[in-house]
């Protein structure tokens, strides 16, 4: 934007100014002059584009389609947090000493990406105690692996799990710190490598120091304080807990099953208790032994521990998402019994055993029913007991009809979202609600998975649909039958596992996304909302694929292999066979290592400018910091030209427009009419307006056609909402009318608006020299929904680019760039900007459809056609 | 070429760039190798002629110029192609001046790496016909 190619340009435009300023009488500034501080206002907005493009083609780095490397994570980590710096000392010139807080913060979110880039755990995130509910896949170091991915499950998959905690590995080295306990077990477990000992005499030194040292106070209470929020949540008087395992390499390719403790049915009282148990069978003999075979070190042994709800269940079992010893055979595997599922998981119990074929409606093909004489359930004051089964109930499957199907779909589901075959274990309470207890990749025996290299012919022996179309936004390979989405009411009742076909790809299909098998539309931006989603779900995502709603049928068994990009009739055995068994990528270090300081610097979280947290303080992420930094220069702007005006080169005042909208204009020469009154109280007219850009757009602006030509709001609600909140914000601090600032010259005009939620920034130079001209035009945000937001950002996208505009869009973030036109070219462009400005206002709010987009870009190309030349006579 | 299948060898020290690209260069139909250290893939160029070299430059030991340098010596018509984070004007034009074919900056889309080894395949093809 004003980098690069305008960049040079606005240093030419502000020595400009200052010569004018000079030659025009009044003299020039002592200190630092509004000049300058514009001069670093000027610099922030570059900064806070170039930083937000560099976030966002990292994010894009995620889809599977690049090839990179930790040196570009590096690098890519080094440069979004220099220039973020950048913004900081930007600010601080502008405001100097005003937020100084930014550098506390920009240095608490630096070091932990500096952390996480060492491979060390962010120095931040150093809790003891964490709800599932703020556990994601990727804190598998901090939670174990059992522990992220269940809670993957119920936060991303909407599968309902336990209510829970995890025990960190953080607590668990605190834990091992105390009382050197660490280091006694270390000299026992050296000895015990060395041969001195064997497994059984190590075990029966090691586990009672365990059990005897002390939990340190902050974790026993933490622990206790986790355990009092989930009884009130649930409105428990009493609360019982299971405590497991979630130790590193669990869940590896060594499954380490069987070897660590879970321990059930524990009162809350007792946790401290069953959190040292659990950790002291990370020393039983077997998984000495174990670990030793395998290869795992002694090092290696960390213990986060998961403490959930205790699930009373009315039956329990195991399902596998593949027969693994016969994979080819297509059919899921469920083995169930009553009560708790310990038994099944531990093969001790007589279950029940179901076969029932992968593809929905999942018919069952064999069944086996065995007598189940006894089941496991908890004991009323904790733990558990074996009852005797009733003879009427002992030969009854445990399993109905109607819960296989919804066990099947829930673990295609599982499948699909880890994009491996899962072993999973799960109950139903009594009140017939399945519950998902743990999952991990279920290891396939006899899987004659193809080598990439044999799937080079497979184009010969399948019939391809489509191939070279489109754009992937996330890599992979689905099957699945084709459903075709044409408007929202189809999103209701989304078929799990089917591939969901559309025009657009538009955000409102996120809530359908971790159902899809993969999405493929016919426009699109890889960049987009939907992009981002598909990433975090990894769906494969095939964008801007032409035709496609119409070359596909409702229904029509399809495949979809993103990264060719090829759509195959019917399902190509090898490709599904090798997505199976093929090493995830997103799972490899260097992905997962993006995705990790992509949280220290993607989300954002301030939000509102008039909300309590909006301070440096509350800035968790870079991406905090650049909106922190913005939001405050317009401010540092409009207080130092206008509110407290001390620089004699400038003159302010409110410009009167005769539509809602006011804005404050500070003129750093020649822009406004020598004759003018300046000051807090000045009101400017229009014709007082000199600056050759501004008055361009200003007619644009005050256009009353684009105010009001609108056809009435389809949706009320909404239109109401955005116009409370746009007004709201107005009323109660009029200070907030400052945030639409135009600073201009004889020749330039910088205008930063806030209208309601929008944001709109344009810069633009307009001379008789054509070569000098240029304008930018930045806009986002809004009220309304995602989908909303992005129609509308498409059409300023089709406007401007019907006009010449070079155009970038990032979700609903558009950024348009035009440059060496003539004047009068230029002119009836930034005329165009003036009346957007009016239309978009409240314009996403009408956005309800795509034939809306449409419609609105005829419109406003005709009103700009019409309007212009009479307008200006 | 093997069974008119084109050989490729990629070398570079980061393991995920060969993870990336061997799958899906193979399933193109590709026959593929991959190294991340350069003393060994110059030691297996030397038993074998590869018909297109795939090479980062910045590595520990031998460089990626070294080993690009080694391999043109010992087969000039090996289509050198080479990707690197640590991209330059000065590297990009001594790399054309060894005679290589093509000079990628990661990070690349693996669309861009796919149509830069099929112009390499062209060439290569159309060599052996004449």
């Amino acid at each position: 934007m004003l980098h690069g190619e305008t960049g040079g340009m606005f240093d030419k435009a502000i020595n400009w100014a200052k010569n004018l300023v000079n030659s025009s009488g009044r003299s020039s500034a002592s200190g630092l002059s509004f000049i300058n501080t514009f001069a670093r206002f000027r610099e922030i907005l570059a900064i806070n584009n170039q930083s937000l493009e560099l976030i966002a083609d990292a994010n894009d780095k995620l889809s599977g389609e690049y090839i990179f490397d930790t040196h570009y994570i590096e690098t890519t980590c080094i440069k979004i947090s220099s220039l973020v710096e950048k913004l900081i000392y930007a600010l601080d010139e502008m405001a100097p000493g005003k937020y100084l807080a930014l550098h506390d913060a920009f240095n608490r979110i630096h070091y932990d990406i500096e952390d996480i880039l060492a491979g060390r755990q962010p120095r931040s995130e150093n809790r003891l105690i964490i709800p599932y509910s703020d556990i994601n896949r990727d804190m598998g170091d901090e939670v174990g692996g059992k522990n992220a991915t269940l809670a993957q499950v119920g936060n991303f998959m909407g599968i309902r799990i336990p209510d829970g905690f995890a025990a960190t590995a953080v607590a668990f080295a605190r834990y091992m710190e105390q009382d050197r306990l660490g280091e006694k077990i270390k000299q026992i477990t050296d000895s015990w490598e060395n041969d001195e000992i064997d497994s059984a005499t190590a075990s029966s030194r090691i586990q009672p120091l365990i059990l005897a040292a002390k939990i340190p106070t902050d974790l026993r209470a933490e622990i206790s304080a986790a355990a009092a929020a989930i009884k009130k949540r649930q409105g428990k008087k009493k609360i019982f807990f299971a405590v497991r395992s979630s130790a590193w390499g669990e869940d590896s390719e060594h499954s380490f099953a069987g070897q660590y403790s879970s321990i059930l049915n524990v009162p809350a009282s007792k946790l401290g208790e069953a959190y040292k148990k659990v950790i002291a069978s990370a020393y039983s003999a077997s998984a000495l032994e174990y670990r030793r075979r395998i290869g795992y070190t002694e090092k290696e042994v960390i213990m986060p521990v998961g403490f959930q709800q205790m699930l009373n269940p009315m039956c329990s079992g195991v399902l596998y998402t593949y027969d693994p010893v016969a994979p080819a055979k297509e059919v899921m595997i469920a083995t169930s019994t009553w009560g708790l599922g310990a038994p099944v998981v531990s093969g001790t119990a007589a279950v029940d055993e179901f076969y029932m074929e992968r593809e929905p409606p999942h018919k069952v093909v064999q069944t086996k029913i065995t007598a189940k004489l006894q089941a496991l359930v908890q004991a009323e004051n904790g733990g558990t007991k074996v009852i005797d089964i009733p003879e009427n109930r002992q030969m009854i499957s445990s399993l109905t009809k109607e819960q296989l199907s919804e066990l099947a779909d829930t673990g295609l589901l599982i499948e699909k979202n880890f994009r491996k075959p899962q072993d999973i274990e799960f109950g139903f309470t009594h009140e017939g609600e399945l519950t998902i207890l743990q999952t991990r990749p279920l290891a396939l025996k006899s899987f004659n998975a193809p080598s990439a290299s044999e799937l080079a012919a497979i184009k010969d022996r399948y019939k391809v649909i489509k191939e070279h179309c489109g754009t992937t936004a996330q890599d992979g390979i689905a099957t699945g039958p084709v459903h075709i989405i044409h408007s929202d009411d189809d999103l209701k009742n989304f078929p799990p596992g089917a591939i969901l076909v559309t025009k657009f790809a538009s955000p409102k299909l996120a809530s359908v996304l971790h159902m899809a098998a993969a999405v493929i539309t016919e426009v699109g931006s890889v960049t987009g909302h939907l992009a981002t989603v598909a990433r975090e779900y990894r769906v494969p995502a095939l964008f801007n694929c032409e035709n496609i709603t119409t070359t596909l049928r409702e229904g029509q068994e399809i495949t979809l292999d993103a990264e060719e990009p090829a759509i195959y009739e019917g399902v190509v055995k090898e490709l599904k066979y090798y997505a199976l068994s093929e090493e995830e990528i997103g799972e490899t270090y260097e992905y997962r290592l993006l995705r990790r300081v992509l949280k220290k610097i993607e989300p954002l979280n301030l939000v509102d400018p008039t909300e309590k947290n909006f301070r440096p303080e509350a800035c968790q992420t870079l991406h905090d910091i650049i909106r922190f930094v913005h939001e405050k220069a317009v401010q540092t702007i409009v207080d130092q030209g206008y509110y407290h005006p001390h620089d004699p080169d400038t003159a302010a005042g409110k410009l009167k427009l005769g539509v809602p909208m006011d804005l404050v204009v500070i003129d750093i020469g020649g822009g406004l009419a020598e004759d003018i009154e300046t000051g807090k109280k000045a009101i400017i007219k229009p014709e007082q307006v000199r600056s050759v850009p501004m008055k361009a757009l200003i007619q644009g602006i005050i256009n009353p056609k684009a105010w009001t030509n609108e056809p009435v709001p389809v949706d009320m609600g909404s239109f109401m909402s955005s116009l409370t909140r746009t007004f709201s914000a107005e009323i109660t601090s009029p200070r907030e009318l400052g945030q639409n600032l135009a600073v201009i010259s004889l020749e330039y005009a910088n205008v930063s608006l806030r209208l309601g939620y929008h944001f709109t920034m344009i810069d633009t130079y307009i001379s008789d020299n054509m070569n000098d001209n240029y304008a930018y035009f930045r806009f986002f945000g809004g009220v309304t929904d995602d989908a909303r937001r992005a129609r509308r950002a498409r059409f300023i996208g089709a406007v401007l680019s019907h006009y010449d505009f070079r155009i970038d869009l990032h979700g609903d973030l558009v950024v348009a760039r035009l440059k060496k036109l003539d004047k009068e070219a230029m002119l009836k462009r930034v005329y165009l900007l003036g009346l957007l400005i009016g239309v978009t206002r409240q314009l996403d709010v009408r956005m309800v459809n795509e034939q809306r987009v449409k419609e609105y870009t005829q419109n406003l190309i005709e009103l700009l056609e019409d309007g212009y030349g009479k307008q200006q006579n | 070429m093997e069974n008119n299948k084109i050989s490729i060898l990629i070398l570079d020290d980061e393991p995920i760039v060969s993870k990336r690209l061997k799958p899906s260069l193979e399933k193109k139909g590709y026959l593929v190798e991959t190294f991340t250290e350069s003393e060994a893939a110059l030691k297996r160029v030397k038993e074998k002629k590869f018909d297109i070299v795939i090479t980062d430059l910045k590595m520990e030991g031998l460089s990626g110029m070294e080993f690009l340098t080694e391999v043109k010596k010992l087969y000039p018509d090996t289509e050198v192609i080479v990707i690197t984070g640590f991209a330059t004007m000065d590297t990009a034009k001594e790399s054309f001046q060894k005679g290589i074919f093509d000079f990628l900056a990661k990070p690349f889309k693996l669309g861009e790496i796919t149509a830069v080894i099929q112009r390499a395949e062209e060439k290569i093809r159309n060599n052996s016909q004449s």
